[in-house]
C-alpha cells in the first residue's frame, strides 16, 4: 500500500493483499467484472441524485430560479476540476475492467 | 439522521455535538491550521462521529449500506433458496454436518449463488475503496490531524515503528484495503466502513452504542475492585473508550498491532475528551506487569487470530490479570470444524471471501476450554456482554 507522505512516518507495515480481483464466480471473469461496473455506476449514480435533492433544496431556500442554472458557463479552473473529478469518476466505474481473474469460486481454495 | 437522534435523545446529542466541536477547533488551534479541504469542510459532527468529509463520499457511503441491506433481505435470500435447492438436487441432508471443503466444492459455478458473491464483494470494494480514496487525496490534511493529537492528552499514545508485525496480522481482512497495518489511514477507513456493517448486522454505532452497552455489560471482579483495565486487540480503541466511559477513575488501556489504528484510536478518545491510554503492541506480548490488570477484555479479536496466536493471547491475559481478576474475551460461539450445510456456506464464505483468514481455525478451537485450560476458572450461566456472541467468562484462579 502506497504511502502518500513518504518523509512522514505513517507506522504502516506490508499487508498482503485479497486475491478478490483475481477470482471467477460466474464463469467468465468479464462477466463478473460487468457485474462489479454495474454496482459501482450504481453508487455513483446514487451519489449524483443525492447530491440534486440537496442542491435542489438549497437554491429553492436561496430562491435561484431553473434558469439560471441551464445558462451558467464555467470557469477555465471549474472546467480543469470537473475534467479530474470525471476521470476519477470513470476509474471507478470502469477500472474493473482491467482485473485479471482466473481463481475458480471454490475449488481452489488454498489452503490458510 | 432525525430517527437517530430520537433514538438518542435529542439533548444527548446536543450535548455531544458541541463537545466534539470545541475539540475539532481545539486540534485545529494546535497546529495552526491544518492542510487546506476544499471549501465548505469539514461538516460538523453527528453527535461522536465527524461527518463524512465531503456530501459526494457520504452519498457513497450511503448507497453501499443501502445496497447492503436490500442485498441482505434479497439477494442473499434467493441465494439461500438456490443453495437449498442445490443441497435438494444433490441428495443432500440439511441438517447432516458438513465440512468446509465439501460446502467449497458443492457451490462453485451454480450463477444463482455466486452472483450474490461477486455483487456483495463489488459493494463492499466501493465501500473501502471510496473511502481510502478520499483520505489518500487529503492526506496531508489528515496526516497533520493525526501528529497533533499524538502527544495531546487526555490520554497516551505509544507507537512503536520498529515492531516486527506478525505476518498473520498482515491480511486485508474483510477486504479493507491494507487490512489494519497496510494502510495510513487504516483506523479511518475502518471506522467509517465498519458503521454501515454494524447498521445491517446488529445495529446502529455511529455514536458507539454497541461498544457502550458492551463495555457496560462486562461483570466485576468479586471484590469489585476495577482500578485497571486491559482492551487487547482495541482497534480503534471503540470498547477501550466506552470502558474509561464506564469506569473513568480507572486507567484503560488499549493495544493493538495495527500503528495506524491505535493513533486514530488516540485521536478520537483525545477528541471526545476521553483519558484511555493506547499503545501499538502485541496482544500476546503486552509488556505489562504480571497481575497487573484487574478486567482484561476484548472485542471480536480472536477470530482474527490463528489457533496458536489465540492460545499465546490467552497466556498472555492470564500474566496480566491479577488473582480474582476477569478475563472475557468478546467472540463468536464456536462452530467447530463440521456444522450443517447452510451454516457452514457462510463460515466458509466469510472465510474465504470475506477474507477472514483465521476464522475456521477460530472455529476449530472450543475457545471456552482454552480459556479453562490456562488458568482461568469460567463462570457457568454468565451474562452475554454482546448478546449473540459467545459467554466466556472467566476468573483467574489464585
Amino acid at each position: 500500500m502506497a504511502t502518500p507522505q513518504p518523509d512522514r512516518p505513517t507506522y504502516t507495515a506490508e499487508a498482503i493483499p485479497s486475491d478478490v480481483n483475481n477470482s471467477v464466480f460466474l464463469g467468465n471473469p468479464v462477466i463478473d467484472n460487468l457485474v462489479s461496473c454495474m454496482v459501482a455506476m450504481s453508487a455513483e449514480m446514487w451519489s449524483t441524485k443525492r447530491r440534486m435533492k440537496v442542491l435542489e433544496a438549497v437554491l429553492a431556500q436561496s430562491g435561484i430560479s431553473p434558469d439560471k442554472i441551464e445558462k451558467f458557463v464555467p470557469s477555465d479552473a471549474q472546467t480543469a476540476q470537473w475534467t479530474a473529478e470525471r476521470d476519477r469518476y470513470i476509474e471507478l466505474v470502469m477500472g474493473p475492467l482491467a482485473n485479471q481473474g482466473y481463481k475458480k469460486f471454490a475449488t481452489d481454495f488454498d489452503k490458510r | 439522521m432525525i430517527a437517530r437522534r430520537q433514538f438518542l435523545g435529542a439533548a444527548a446529542a446536543a450535548v455531544a455535538l458541541v463537545k466534539t466541536s470545541t475539540a475539532q477547533a481545539a486540534v485545529a488551534d494546535a497546529v495552526g491550521g491544518l492542510p487546506a479541504l476544499p471549501a465548505g469542510l469539514p461538516r460538523g459532527a453527528d453527535g461522536r462521529l465527524a461527518r463524512m468529509a465531503t456530501l459526494d463520499l457520504e452519498s457513497l457511503q450511503d448507497f453501499t449500506l443501502g445496497f447492503r441491506l436490500m442485498h441482505s433481505k434479497a439477494i442473499k435470500k434467493a441465494s439461500m433458496e438456490a443453495f437449498d435447492r442445490l443441497l435438494e438436487r444433490e441428495g443432500i441432508d440439511p441438517a447432516t454436518p458438513m465440512s468446509a471443503q465439501q460446502v467449497a466444492s458443492l457451490v462453485e459455478l451454480d450463477p444463482a449463488i455466486t452472483i450474490t458473491s461477486r455483487s456483495w464483494l463489488a459493494n463492499q470494494q466501493i465501500t473501502w475503496k471510496t473511502l481510502r480514496d478520499h483520505f489518500h487525496q487529503y492526506s496531508d490534511h489528515y496526516l497533520s490531524e493525526m501528529e497533533a493529537a499524538d502527544r495531546a492528552g487526555p490520554g497516551t499514545l505509544e507507537l512503536s515503528p520498529r515492531m516486527v508485525i506478525p505476518d498473520y496480522t498482515r491480511h486485508e481482512i474483510h477486504i479493507q484495503p491494507g487490512g489494519y497495518v497496510g494502510d495510513p489511514f487504516a483506523g479511518h477507513i475502518y471506522h467509517y466502513g465498519t458503521n454501515s456493517f454494524y447498521i445491517s448486522v446488529i445495529g446502529h454505532n455511529e455514536q458507539d452504542q454497541i461498544h457502550k452497552a458492551t463495555a457496560g455489560r462486562l461483570p466485576l471482579p468479586a471484590d469489585g475492585k476495577v482500578r485497571r483495565i486491559l482492551d487487547m486487540g482495541c482497534g480503534i480503541g471503540q470498547m477501550t473508550a466506552a470502558l474509561k466511559e464506564r469506569f473513568p477513575d480507572a486507567e484503560v488501556w488499549g493495544v493493538d498491532v495495527g500503528g495506524p489504528m491505535v493513533r486514530y484510536a488516540h485521536m478520537r478518545a483525545q477528541r471526545l475528551g476521553i483519558g484511555a491510554n493506547f499503545a501499538q503492541r502485541l496482544s500476546e506480548d503486552t509488556k505489562f506487569p504480571d497481575n497487573y490488570f484487574d478486567l482484561v477484555t476484548s472485542y471480536i479479536m480472536h477470530h482474527e487470530l490463528p489457533a496458536s496466536a489465540t492460545r499465546s493471547v490467552v497466556d498472555e491475559a492470564r500474566r496480566v490479570t491479577r488473582p480474582g481478576g476477569v478475563y472475557y474475551p468478546i467472540d463468536f460461539n464456536s462452530a467447530g470444524t463440521m456444522a450443517p450445510p447452510r451454516a457452514m456456506f457462510g463460515l466458509w464464505w466469510d472465510h474465504r471471501w470475506n477474507n477472514e483468514v483465521w476464522s475456521l481455525e477460530y472455529h476449530g478451537l472450543n475457545f471456552t476450554d482454552e480459556i479453562a485450560a490456562r488458568g482461568f476458572s469460567i463462570v457457568k450461566n454468565a451474562t452475554a456482554a454482546l448478546p449473540g456472541f459467545g459467554i466466556r467468562h472467566a476468573i483467574k484462579q489464585a
